[in-house]
C-alpha cells in the first residue's frame, strides 16, 4: 500500500484541477444538473465570457441558438448514462454573438463508490477547420460548376461540328453540282460557238468543281474519323493491306505493282478506320510512285509486347525531311498537285486515326528514294491456346 | 402505266432543272411533276389544297425525295406516305446529297426502297438519275391494281 493512498479523493482531484487549468484546449467541469462547475483559461478564451459568468449557469446556455435542442440533448443522454461518452461537433456563440464551431468530448466521471459524480468536458474550436472544410466544399463545387459547364461547352461544339459537317456535305455540294453540270452542258450545246480559249475556261471551271467536291469528301472523311464511335476488336493489318493494294491495282490494272505484306499483323483497333488509314497510306504509295516503272511497296511489321510495330515503305519521289514535321497538318502538301499531290487532309486523317487509337505515326524519307511511314498501334491480344480450358496438358 | 407521272420533291431550283435534263437524256417521257417543299409533296399525294380536285387514287410511279426540305422535311414525308394506306406501296427513292450515316439509317428505318446520293459530277448525275428511272420505271414491276 502507498502512502498517497490515505486521501486519495483529495490528491486525484488536485491533480485533475492542474491538468485541466494548464491545458491548451478548453476544459470544464459539468455538474449533475448540467451546470458549469469549473472551467479552464482556454474555455474562457473560447467564449470570451469570464469563468465567474458561467458557473452555476446551464451549460445549454452557450449553445448557439439553432443548435440549443442538440447540445442540451446530447448533454442530457450522457447525464442519464444513455450515452458513455459524448464526441459531436455543434456551433456555440462566443460573447461577442460569433459562431464558435467546438467539437465536445464529454465524459462521465464517478465517484470512489462508483456512483456518476460529474462530467468532464473536452471543447476543442474548430471553426478554422470548419471553415476551411466549407471553403473547400465551395471550391470543390465551383469546380465541379465548372466542369460541368466545360462539359456542356465541349456537347455544345461537338454538336456544332456535326451540323457543321452536315452543313458542308448538303449545302456546299449542292452549288457545285450546279457549277458542273451547267458547265458540262454549256460546253455541250453551246461548244461550237466557243473557240479554243472559252472551251478551256469551262474545262478548268468543271476540274475546279471537281477538286472542291472532292475537298469537301476529305473534310468530312477528317470530320468522322474525329467523331465516329470506334470499335477495339483484333483487326488483321496484314489482310486489310493486301485488299487495299488489290483495290489500287484494280484502278490501274496496267501498272505493275509489287505490294509486298508481311502475314500476321494483328492490331486492336476498329476495323473500318483502320482500312482508311492504310487506304490513304498506300495510296500515298503509289500515288508518290508515278513516275517509276513499277510501283514497289513494302508492308513490314512485328509485335513488341502490348504493341504492334508497321512499316509501310516505297520507293517513289519521297519528300524533304525538313518538312516532316508538316507532314501531318492539315491543308499543308509537300508536294505539287502534278507531282500527284491531294487535297492536304489524306495524312491528317491518318493521324487522327492514329491518336484515336492511342498510336503514334512518324515518316522518314530521302528525296528521290522513297518514304518509309512507320506506326505503332495496340497490338490485339493473343489468346494463348494452352489456356484453354478444355485442353489437357500434353 | 409507262406514263403515269415522277413525283420530284427538290427545293433547289438547280437540281429540278438538271434532273429534268437527266430524265429527258434518258428518253424517260413520263411527266415530271415538281413539289418544291414537303408539305407540297403531301397536298399532291393526298390530293389536298392546291391540289384538291386531284384524284387521290392516281398515284405517282415513283417518287424522288430530297432530305432536307423546307416546312415538312423529307423524312416527315416518308412517315406520311408509308403511314397512309392508299400511298404505303408507292416506291420512294431519296436522292440527296447528304450521306450521314444518320441519314441514311432513318431512311431505311422509314422504309424507303433505295437511297441514292445526288453525285457532284454532272456525268455521274445525269447516270445515276437513268438507272433510277430505268429500275423503277422500266424494270421494275409494281403490285397490281396499283395503276
Amino acid at each position: 500500500m502507498f502512502e498517497d493512498e490515505s486521501t486519495p479523493t483529495h490528491s486525484h482531484e488536485d491533480r485533475s484541477r492542474r491538468a485541466i487549468l494548464s491545458a491548451g484546449i478548453g476544459m470544464a467541469i459539468v455538474d449533475m444538473q448540467g451546470r458549469w462547475v469549473e472551467v479552464n483559461p482556454a474555455f474562457e478564451r473560447m467564449f470570451g465570457h469570464q469563468a465567474a459568468e458561467l458557473i452555476g449557469r446551464a451549460t445549454a446556455e452557450l449553445a448557439h441558438p439553432e443548435d440549443l435542442d442538440a447540445v442540451r440533448s446530447a448533454f442530457e443522454s450522457v447525464l442519464k448514462g444513455e450515452t458513455p461518452v459524448l464526441d459531436a461537433q455543434h456551433r456555440y456563440l462566443h460573447r461577442t454573438g460569433a459562431i464558435v464551431w467546438a467539437q465536445a468530448n464529454v465524459a462521465m466521471m464517478h465517484d470512489d463508490a462508483g456512483n456518476p459524480n460529474y462530467l468532464i468536458v473536452h471543447l476543442r474550436d474548430i471553426s478554422g477547420e470548419r471553415e476551411s472544410e466549407q471553403a473547400l466544399q465551395a471550391l470543390n463545387q465551383t469546380l465541379q460548376h465548372r466542369v460541368a459547364e466545360g462539359a456542356a461547352a465541349l456537347e455544345a461544339m461537338s454538336h456544332q461540328q456535326e451540323a457543321f459537317a452536315y452543313g458542308i456535305s448538303h449545302d456546299l455540294r449542292a452549288p457545285l453540282r450546279a457549277i458542273d453540270s451547267f458547265a458540262a452542258l454549256l460546253d455541250r450545246q453551246a461548244s461550237a460557238s466557243l473557240d479554243e480559249a472559252g472551251r478551256d475556261y469551262l474545262a478548268r471551271i468543271r476540274a475546279a468543281a471537281t477538286r472542291m467536291g472532292e475537298l469537301i469528301d476529305s473534310l468530312l472523311d477528317l470530320s468522322r474519323a474525329n467523331r465516329t464511335e470506334m470499335k477495339s476488336e483484333p483487326v488483321d493489318l496484314s489482310l486489310l493491306a493486301e485488299w487495299t493494294g488489290a483495290e489500287l491495282q484494280d484502278a490501274e490494272p496496267d501498272r505493275a505493282a509489287e505490294i509486298d505484306v508481311a502475314p500476321g499483323l494483328v492490331a486492336a483497333g476498329d476495323e473500318r478506320q483502320l482500312k482508311q488509314m492504310l487506304t490513304q497510306l498506300l495510296d500515298n504509295a503509289w500515288k508518290f510512285s508515278r513516275d517509276r516503272d513499277r510501283v514497289r511497296i513494302e508492308v513490314r511489321g512485328e509485335r513488341d509486347g502490348d504493341r504492334l510495330h508497321v512499316s509501310i515503305r516505297d520507293h517513289g519521289t519521297g519528300f524533304d525531311m525538313r518538312y516532316a514535321d508538316k507532314l501531318f497538318e492539315p491543308f499543308h502538301r509537300l508536294h505539287r498537285v502534278e507531282e500527284g499531290a491531294g487535297n492536304g487532309i489524306g495524312l491528317a486523317i491518318v493521324q487522327r486515326i492514329v491518336e484515336r487509337h492511342g498510336g503514334r505515326i512518324r515518316a522518314e524519307s530521302e528525296p528521290g528514294q522513297g518514304s518509309t511511314f512507320y506506326l505503332d498501334l495496340p497490338a490485339a491480344t493473343i489468346v494463348d491456346p494452352e489456356s484453354k480450358p478444355d485442353e489437357t496438358p500434353a | 402505266m409507262m406514263h403515269k407521272e415522277i413525283l420530284l420533291v427538290e427545293d433547289n431550283p438547280d437540281d429540278v432543272e438538271l434532273t429534268r435534263i437527266a430524265f429527258t437524256q434518258a428518253k424517260i417521257a413520263n411527266k415530271l411533276v415538281v413539289a418544291r417543299d414537303g408539305a407540297e409533296a403531301l397536298d399532291y399525294l393526298f390530293a389536298r389544297g392546291a391540289h384538291a380536285d386531284r384524284d387521290p387514287t392516281h398515284l405517282p410511279s415513283i417518287v424522288l425525295l430530297d432530305l432536307n426540305l423546307p416546312k415538312v422535311d423529307g423524312r416527315e414525308v416518308l412517315q406520311a406516305i408509308r403511314g397512309n394506306e392508299l400511298t404505303r406501296s408507292v416506291p420512294v427513292v431519296v436522292l440527296t446529297t447528304s450521306i450521314e450515316p444518320f441519314d441514311v439509317e432513318a431512311s431505311y428505318a422509314l422504309g424507303v426502297n433505295s437511297y441514292i446520293q445526288k453525285p457532284v459530277d454532272f456525268e455521274h448525275f445525269v447516270w445515276a438519275v437513268q438507272q433510277v428511272g430505268l429500275y423503277w420505271l422500266v424494270l421494275n414491276h409494281p403490285r397490281e391494281g396499283d395503276d
